[in-house]
């Protein structure tokens, strides 16, 4: 974990994380996607991936140990389907020393801060800047400002989600796992931004 | 406390387990069935335990017997009034704190709570000793806690030493015995009783003059089979030595400074535990077993009080998520203290050096367990790495966890039960590799990565066998001993160490900028022109080797040589699992190109030949960096030497630390030669690849036109491709086909004909792997 020298990195060679070359169905209609939600402890990022997996809300979520995963496949308009392979990470700070085994070839990247915590946002922007660092270097980064129903306790502005994600390039939303705002959204633009396989 | 509430409750919820616990929708269904054998198995155990503690009585006739204990404490239960130490809590906490024995059903062995009166006249909030006839197996136990103590004294520069393992400490038989010899532990263990080392003897003779190897074997006989539900908490608390870790009032003292703190909230630098933790342990007590009907509001503030004293007791862990499970679970089976002192064990021996700020020791375990697989399961890994799976995704959280919530909770019971009964992390690996061997032939029928990983988590958890779980995991790897683990660890630490060590220098560079100036200031005193060196290579990997040498060369005296050293080394290790990287991988390249030679397939093929030729300038780079930052550490050391001349006193160990280094130097350079040797020999590889390549295309060439249709076959070609690769691979391993073994999870619909072979022996693994 967060030293794989004793092999050759494998993704090495591979598209950015899109399984292509795996055997699996993975063309131009059929997309394999390996994502990573990274972010602050507590923000909702398994909140988040159970909403979107198996749309519930569990107010009584579970501590993440380590990380757990979850898939989801969904259908584009285009009649494309694009098949989420998640990762959903553990926040607390010490943990981050395992993230780089999950995000390392991932194609997608979502990084998640609590709209009500400022300090989930300084957290986010780590995370932002470790991937660029040493992220996969095409990899999709979105940014996500969770817990919009708490728009009361607010305590990090939209414009400033809005501007951070803007000057590095990111996808910006701000969603509510428990009303389930944007959380559908989320996945469908992250699908949209996807590199396609050439398909000539 | 919790005891009380979940015995009333677990009849009345079907979508809770015995244990309280939340049941997943969909194996409610799978957990009644299995219900009825918990039962009958809970009953045979039961009476193997009573049979065994009657017999203990018999022989070892301690001077208190169980009978006369339950006389007293009978008298002494009801009298007894506890004060608590916290007053503010005391309002709502009385009904809590009665004692166990007020739930507990009237079984053969049943629950009786001592509050002597020692404990109550030092107001101890909630402290119960184990029933006596428990003492054998405590006593046997705590020897391994001296023992340990002793050996930590003996090692204490040595970092991420662990507890012995009663298992090397006793047995000399095995299969395991050639795999390691002359090691400490089977030196200590031969002889039966007569001279094992001397100390640990002493200890053990003081306590009990009895031998107490064949009550070991009982005991680890009886344990595999299970401890019954009703004796779990105590029996647990034997086998982590908690009466011999604890210190009387200790508990106490941690939760009353830690109330202190809580008054004087705005002092930042008070010795209590810091505001991360705390803020983190709050975030996580709601979401540690939501719902569990003990885990009310007295049940929570006991979680609280626990870790936030544990974090306070240990602070080089402090608070890791992961420990409010353990210190739940730990609650459900006993009283407060008593689970403050089993967590201590727990987190401090058993799980040295796993929660720490780094989690190095965990890192490192992953590290072996994957090694371990490869060994043990060449078939499954090449099918894993042929997803693009990696192994530690899965056990790095089951190891993290100790399997709680990855497991049905019975197997996690029975896995714990061995587990700190054996007092080490040798039962994380078995248990691990015992999945990996039911759920192994399912996992090599999968397609996608995806699909892999989902199968194996929802394989795990709904492992309700649990004796089948534990029997594989016993007695299916034999050979994993603490002893094997040990000596894989020390082989895979040092990768570890580089990566974390890495991390922290980017971690300063990033979160002290003022701390990067200090050490650019340290360089202006210095004649050498490393500084205009270091500007022109801005950013890069020099950068930081050369921060890190300023900083060292800065204090200029002897630790720093020897630190120095140190980093060399592991600089050297690096640079040596480098090349055995790039080796791997050239010769993987040149598989790949074969294969592609075969499928011969145009584009792919030249696509393939820029990636080699692009890997190949980046690894000419990557040399070519190691070469300057040699350069650099030479004029660091140069340096240091005159320094060293300057300081007369330190000059003779100084001089023996620079030839280490010096030849340590020579080593790399030795390396570097070698490494660049074996470019020059990709380098030739690759010629000999391209004009594979251009004879390749003439031919194709001269195909392409005899037929014109490449375009509307294309996507016929790449899966044709695609299947070509698979039959390699797959063909590759079948050679090693060992026998198969059924899935007992019948609703697989594939059969899988690629059996898991448990023996195959390591041998075979170093042909499938390709060692260099
Ligand atoms: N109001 C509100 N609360 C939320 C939302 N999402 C999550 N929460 C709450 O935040 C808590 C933490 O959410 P988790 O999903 O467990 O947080 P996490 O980011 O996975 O945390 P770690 O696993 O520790 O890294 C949950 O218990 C929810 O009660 C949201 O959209 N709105
Ligand atoms: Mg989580």
């Amino acid at each position: 974990m967060g030293c794989s020298s004793s092999l050759p990195d494998r993704s090495s060679g591979q598209l950015a994380g899109l399984n292509s070359e795996n055997g699996g169905v993975s063309d131009a209609k059929n997309l394999r996607v390996k994502l990573v939600l990274l972010g602050d402890s507590g923000v909702g990022k398994s909140c988040i991936v159970l909403r979107f997996v198996r749309g519930q809300f569990d107010p009584t979520s579970k501590v993440t140990v380590g990380a757990s995963f979850l898939s989801q496949t969904i259908a584009l308009q285009d009649s494309t389907t694009v098949k989420f392979e998640i990762w959903d990470t553990a926040g607390q700070e010490r943990y981050a020393a395992l993230a780089p085994l999950y995000y390392r070839g991932a194609a997608v990247a979502v990084v998640v801060y609590d709209i009500t915590s400022p300090e989930s946002f300084a957290k986010a922007q780590y995370w932002v800047k470790e991937l660029q660092k040493h992220g996969n270097p095409d990899i999709v980064m979105a940014l996500v400002g969770n817990k919009a129903d708490l728009n009361e306790k607010r305590e990090v502005p939209v414009q400033d989600g809005i501007d951070y994600a803007e000057k590095n390039g990111m996808f910006f939303i701000e969603t509510s796992a428990k009303t389930a705002d944007n959380i559908n959204q989320l996945f469908e633009e992250i699908a949209k931004r996807l590199p396609r396989p050439a398909s000539s | 406390m919790a005891e009380l509430s979940f015995n009333l409750l677990h009849t009345l919820d079907p979508r809770r387990d015995a244990y309280g616990f939340a049941l997943r929708p969909q194996h409610v269904q799978r957990y009644k069935e299995y219900a009825k054998i918990y039962k009958e198995e809970e009953g045979e155990r039961s009476d193997k335990w009573k049979e065994f503690f009657e017999r203990l009585v018999i022989s070892d006739q301690p001077c208190s017997s169980d009978e006369e204990y339950k006389e007293t404490l009978r008298v002494e239960a009801t009298e007894c009034k506890i004060e608590t130490v916290l007053e503010s809590e005391e309002s709502d906490d009385s009904g809590g704190k009665k004692s166990i024995s007020d739930g507990s059903k009237e079984r053969d062995l049943e629950k009786e709570v001592h509050r002597s009166k020692e404990t109550k006249t030092h107001e101890v909030q909630t402290w119960a000793q184990i029933r006596p006839s428990l003492g054998a197996i405590e006593i046997m136990m705590s020897s391994r806690i001296l023992m340990s103590k002793d050996m930590i004294d003996e090692q204490k520069t040595i970092s991420g030493d662990h507890l012995p393992s009663i298992e090397e400490a006793k047995s000399p038989g095995g299969a395991s015995e050639e795999e390691f010899d002359g090691d400490v532990y089977v030196n200590a263990t031969s002889d039966d009783n007569a001279n094992a080392t001397g100390t640990v003897t002493a200890e053990v003779d003081e306590v009990s003059p009895k031998n107490l190897f064949p009550l070991k074997e009982e005991v680890e006989f009886l344990v595999r089979g299970g401890v019954p539900k009703d004796l779990r908490g105590e029996v647990w608390q034997a086998f982590v030595g908690v009466k011999t870790r604890r210190v009387e009032r200790y508990y106490q003292n941690l939760l009353a400074q830690e109330a202190n703190d809580g008054e004087h909230k705005d002092h930042e630098d008070s010795s209590g535990v810091p505001k991360k933790w705390k803020r983190q342990i709050e975030k996580d007590i709601p979401r540690t077993f939501p719902g569990h009907p003990a885990l009310d509001d007295n049940g929570r503030n006991s979680l609280r009080r626990l870790l936030l004293a544990y974090a306070q007791h240990n602070p080089s862990v402090g608070y890791c998520q992961a420990m409010n499970f353990f210190a739940g679970l730990l609650l459900l089976l006993m009283p407060e203290e008593n689970a403050f002192w089993t967590l201590v064990g727990i987190i401090d021996d058993y799980f040295g050096g796993y929660y720490t700020e780094e989690m190095i020791e965990s890192q490192v375990d992953q590290l072996v367990f994957e090694e371990l697989m490869r060994e043990r399961f060449p078939k499954l890994v090449n099918h894993l790495d042929y997803l693009g799976v990696q192994v530690a995704w899965i056990s790095g959280p089951w190891f993290l966890s100790i399997f709680v919530n990855m497991l049905p909770w019975e197997s996690v019971f029975r896995v714990w039960d061995v587990l700190l009964f054996e007092g080490n992390r040798v039962m994380l690996f078995r248990t691990a590799l015992a999945l990996m061997e039911l759920y192994g032939p399912a996992l090599v029928t999968t397609k996608d990565a995806g699909d892999a990983i989902t199968l194996l988590q929802s394989l795990a958890g709904s492992t309700f066998d649990s004796s089948q779980l534990v029997l594989t995991a016993c007695m299916g790897f034999l050979a994993v001993t603490e002893a094997r683990l040990q000596e894989l660890r020390t082989k895979h630490r040092p990768a570890v160490l580089v990566v974390v060590e890495e991390r922290s220098k980017r971690g300063r560079v990033w979160k002290d900028s003022k701390g990067l100036a200090s050490k650019l200031y340290s360089f202006k005193h210095d004649p050498v022109s490393l500084i205009e060196e270091k500007k022109s290579a801005e950013g890069g990997d020099n950068l930081e080797l050369l921060n890190s040498l300023s900083v060292d060369s800065e204090l200029g005296s002897l630790p720093d040589l020897q630190e120095q050293v140190v980093w060399l080394k592991v600089e050297l290790c690096r640079l040596l699992e480098e090349k055995r990287a790039a080796v791997l991988r050239a010769e993987e390249l040149e598989t790949a190109l074969m294969e592609m030679v075969k499928q011969d397939n145009r584009r792919e093929l030249s696509a393939r030949v820029e990636l080699l030729e692009q890997e190949l300038a980046e690894l000419k780079q990557a040399l070519a960096d190691k070469r300057e930052q040699e350069t650099a550490m030479l004029q660091v050391l140069m340096r240091v030497e005159q320094e060293q001349r300057v300081t007369e006193d330190a000059r003779i160990s100084a001089e023996q630390d620079a030839a280490a280094q010096r030849y340590a130097v020579h080593v790399l350079q030795e390396r570097y030669e070698k490494a660049l040797a074996s470019v020059a020999e990709m380098e030739k590889r690759v010629v000999i690849a391209e004009s594979m390549l251009e004879a390749t295309l003439q031919y194709e060439s001269g195909q392409s036109k005899a037929h014109a249709s490449p375009r509307s076959t294309r996507n016929q070609d790449t899966s044709t491709r695609k299947t070509g690769l698979l039959s390699f691979g797959l063909g590759w391993r079948d050679r090693n086909k060992g026998k198969p073994t059924d899935v007992k999870e019948s609703n697989l619909s594939h059969s899988p004909n690629e059996g898991m072979d448990p023996s195959s022996s390591e041998k075979e693994t170093k042909n499938e792997q390709k060692e260099t």
